[in-house]
């Protein structure tokens, strides 16, 4: 007999954060944004952000730039190819989890 | 840290929603300026062109700065627009859009000088390049 897996299995670790996902559901569309984007998006702190971020840094879900926009520096965040298939693969087992799948 | 088992498909369904919904908005609110510019670029080109294409004399003249002086506005508008922006980054996509505004316009810019006073060219050129510009926005706005 075949045991088919759930496919809450197959949900991203790091994306069962709520803030997490939603960092990573603004940058979905938009390719990439700024800190302070992403921040209204989310309306979190930067504090908040900026330690969600290095979680998904770390997790290599997201790229971190620094630039400089005249004399202000500037930080954009945009997804990673890994970020992006583990988006779409924790997209795909919530549509099954939903039953759409 | 949400638990796996605890999303149950209602959660499931929230969840996809909420990313749904959030994207969209994020994406809205920052792609704006692009797709006004595009349409502002097809309209201020196409316009001024057929006008060119179909007056002389003073009234060219007067198209003809009219027409360059909106275009430069327009370029300032994005400018101002889209400083401190991110979401626009120089990709294939906007080249390919730049070129086929660019083919366009060409087009009407041969027709002002070579069917001067052609209402058909005119129509024809100038409909393209608005055309042109039109599909560019909307393949941009349903990104």
């Amino acid at each position: 007999m075949t045991m088919t897996e759930h496919p809450r299995h197959r949900l991203a670790d790091p994306l069962l954060n709520p803030v997490r996902f939603s960092i990573v559901a603004a940058l979905d569309r938009a390719e990439k944004l700024s800190f302070g984007e992403v921040r209204d998006a989310v309306e979190i702190t930067d504090s908040a952000l900026s330690k969600q971020v290095s979680l998904l840094e770390a997790a290599g879900f997201l790229a971190v730039g620094k630039g400089f926009v005249g004399k202000t520096p500037r930080t954009t965040l945009s997804l990673t190819r890994r970020g992006r298939a583990a988006w779409r693969g924790h997209l795909d087992a919530l549509r099954e989890i939903a039953g759409e799948g | 840290m949400t638990d796996r088992t605890d999303i149950t498909p209602a959660a499931a369904r929230r969840l996809l929603s909420h990313a749904d919904s959030l994207s969209r908005r994020t994406h809205d609110a920052v792609r704006w300026p692009y797709i006004a510019f595009l349409l502002g670029l097809g309209s201020t080109t196409s316009f001024g062109t057929a006008a060119m294409t179909l007056t002389e004399g003073r009234a060219f003249g007067l198209v003809y700065v009219g027409t360059l002086a909106a275009t430069f506005a327009l370029l300032l508008f994005f400018l101002v627009t889209t400083q401190g922006r991110r979401a626009f980054a120089w990709s294939r996509r906007w080249t390919v859009y730049m070129a086929c505004w660019s083919t366009a316009y060409a087009g009407a810019i041969a027709a002002v000088a070579l069917a001067h006073g052609s209402v058909a060219w005119a129509g024809t050129t100038s409909g393209l390049v608005l055309l042109v510009t039109l599909v560019c926005a909307a393949v941009e706005a349903r990104r």
